[in-house]
């Protein structure tokens, strides 16, 4: 499957080339060769690339000045220096001058691989944030890594982002589900001098116990049945990078244990294994729970909460700032029109109104599935009040103060399959849970289309 | 994938050296019934002497598709098996390598190894068919049970299934046709 990265291949062997080359097109991307610095800033004046794979010792202009060369010519282009083993210096070298990596020849095919998912994930960041910020270029709004705003609360945020980042204490980001901590996660994994390093998620209210446990420390062969073979684990592919623990409120207390003290040590043992294994990665937690509470109530240990506490930043929920909302509400206008190739250019003033009324229960994830479904549905050039019709009823279905949990919950679902037309699949989708919950709780609840 | 044993081999495997019959006809079989590919097993034959690479204690996989890729003999696609560790010059090592929607390719079933025999030849038959596919202009694909995606271990490989996605299965279709075509 075609990839749309273009990799420019330099090293004047040219066996190196052609390897390089053959693995780099069957991996899906469109690349070219030089076999000198010289030629590769001649072909570079006819066609950049996004990815340069120079090798560090060639004749006439070597690796180091073809970087200084490529980067004054073209500053966000990628590097990646190819070095002969035992020249781990020069490696060094070019990564102090702006090489993004390197790697010794002749490497695993593992390795290139790894480094090219990490480009890959790197550019998407990149790309993701590029449009918006042409957009917003000369305006006061905040484009960040996908974070998107113009509120002084946002910019609360990003400011803190900005100095927390390039420290190496741990992180725990609250706020509630929807705001985006997931973002906010990545974005501090991509200024901190980890950034090279993988980014390892792992979502700790999705799995029972014995199922975390084995994610995050892995296994040894026979370690239990079913662990047919050895298997790494989440803490171990995150070493050199950062490691975020989602819902990190759900975990057990015995799990706390077992963190706190890999967190302590920086080495554990895999299940099963008798052998530490040394680990360094920088810790970022999210949860939408009241950790000080869950303290009080003694769910949570106090140690654990501290040493994943050293810093928390708070991302406030959308109600709690308005302003952002035609910012994000344009931010995935612009996203989705360009998915579905719709030619939608934005919002009446009555629809950004109706978007600033509402109260934003789901947070950015609920206005994001909400704009992407107005923009399916979209006629016309400008989406306005119409389409958003839906958006109104939902809101006040859920306002009209019901008595119990229950009966608030049935008023909620009620209310985001009305304004699906009863499209169980859609509706799930707004409320960011699976069809079979979605059905499930239909059936409890006897709720049918009238 | 529909296949007709009878019809005229587009593939001829080619063990170099003593490989273990049993192992090429696996990967046979499996080459036929998962891409649709008729092929014959050829006769063995001593590995070319300028692939080995003393300093590595490999053989270089790139000059065993060259020699393949030089024959003129034989059926359009040729693929070598050897028992050896294979490397091309960037890479430590390889399980197999192809041209890219060309004629000639090889694999290696020295890394592949597994205490139960039926894993080993399971893995070499996935790694047989990926090449086969990259020979009929098949790129890796990203889906995580396609037998085209790049395998960066041989625990990912294991857990995939035998089959492709139906992506890569419509392609494979469209450039079989074009490959029966074009047979010489």
């Amino acid at each position: 499957m075609a990839r749309s990265m273009h990799i420019m291949v330099v090293d004047d062997e040219e066996t190196i080339c052609l390897a390089l080359s053959a693995w780099l097109t069957k991996e899906g991307y469109s690349v070219e060769t030089a076999a000198s610095g010289q030629e590769a800033l001649a072909r570079m004046a006819e066609k950049k690339s996004d990815l340069y794979l120079v090798d560090f010792k060639m004749p006439g202009m070597d690796g180091l000045q073809l970087l200084a060369e490529i980067r004054a010519r073209q500053p966000d282009a990628a590097l990646i220096m190819i070095t002969a083993h035992g020249s781990i210096g020069s490696a060094v070298e070019a990564m102090k001058r702006g090489a993004i990596d390197y790697l010794c020849k002749p490497f695993d095919p593992e390795e290139l691989s790894l480094i090219m998912e990490r480009v890959e994930a790197a550019r998407a960041i990149q790309q993701a944030e590029a449009p918006v910020a042409d957009h917003y270029a000369g305006t006061s709004q905040l484009s960040w890594g996908g974070i998107v705003g113009q509120s002084e609360a946002l910019r609360v945020v990003l400011n803190e982002i900005e100095e927390v980042a390039p420290t190496n204490a741990s992180v725990l980001i609250t706020g509630e589900t929807g705001t985006g901590k997931d973002l906010l996660a990545l974005a501090i994994h991509m200024r901190s001098e980890h950034a090279h390093g993988p980014f390892v998620a792992i979502n700790c209210g999705a799995q029972s116990e014995t199922l975390l446990e084995s994610e995050l420390f892995g296994h040894e062969q026979g370690a239990f049945t079913g662990a047919l073979k050895a298997r790494r684990g989440r803490l171990e592919m995150a070493n050199g990078g950062t490691l975020f623990l989602d819902e990190i409120g759900e975990i057990s207390p015995k799990m706390q244990v077992n963190l706190l003290r890999v967190l302590e040590e920086k080495k554990f043992c895999r299940l099963g294994g008798n052998q530490p294994i040394d680990i360094d990665f920088r810790l970022v937690s999210a949860t939408h729970r009241d950790l000080r509470q869950l303290l009080r109530e003694e769910q949570f240990r106090e140690d654990f909460f501290y040493r994943i506490n050293v810093l928390t930043i708070h991302i406030p929920p959308l109600r709690e700032r308005l302003e952002d909302v035609p910012v994000l509400a344009d931010f995935f206008l612009q996203k989705y029109a360009q998915e579905t190739g719709k030619p939608v250019e934005g919002l009446t003033p009555r629809a950004v109104e109706i978007l600033m009324g509402y109260n934003w229960p789901g947070n950015v994830r609920e206005l994001r599935n909400v704009i992407e479904r107005v923009v399916v549905i979209a006629r016309g050039r400008m989406i306005g009040a119409e389409e958003l019709r839906f958006l109104k009823t939902y809101d006040d279905s859920c306002r009209s103060a019901p008595a119990t949990l229950r009966e608030a919950e049935i008023l909620h679902l009620q209310g985001a399959l009305e304004a699906c037309d009863w499209n169980v699949t859609r509706a799930a989708k707004m409320l960011d849970i699976d069809r079979v919950t979605l059905t499930r709780k239909m059936k409890r609840f006897n709720l049918k289309r009238p | 994938m529909s296949v007709d044993i009878s019809a005229e081999p587009l593939l001829d495997l080619i063990p170099y050296g003593e490989i273990d019959p049993l192992a090429l006809s696996v990967l046979a079989a499996n080459l036929q019934a998962v891409l649709g590919l008729p092929t014959r097993v050829r006769p063995d034959r001593p590995l070319p002497e300028d692939s080995f690479i003393p300093v590595r204690y490999q053989y270089d996989a790139v000059k065993i598709v060259g020699s393949l890729d030089r024959e003129r003999d034989g059926a359009r696609f040729r693929m070598g098996v050897i028992q050896r560790d294979l490397c091309i010059p960037i890479l430590t090592y390889v399980y197999g390598e192809s041209q890219l929607g060309g004629r000639a390719a090889v694999i290696s079933l020295h890394r592949l190894h597994h205490i139960d025999r039926q894993v080993t030849f399971e893995r070499g038959a996935k790694i047989a068919i990926h090449e086969a596919g990259h020979l009929l202009g098949l790129e890796h694909c990203r889906e995580p049970g396609c037998l085209m995606r790049f395998s960066k271990q041989l625990e990912q490989l294991d857990l995939l299934p035998m089959r492709f996605c139906s992506a890569c299965e419509y392609e494979i279709a469209r450039l079989l046709k074009r490959a029966v075509q074009n047979r010489y």
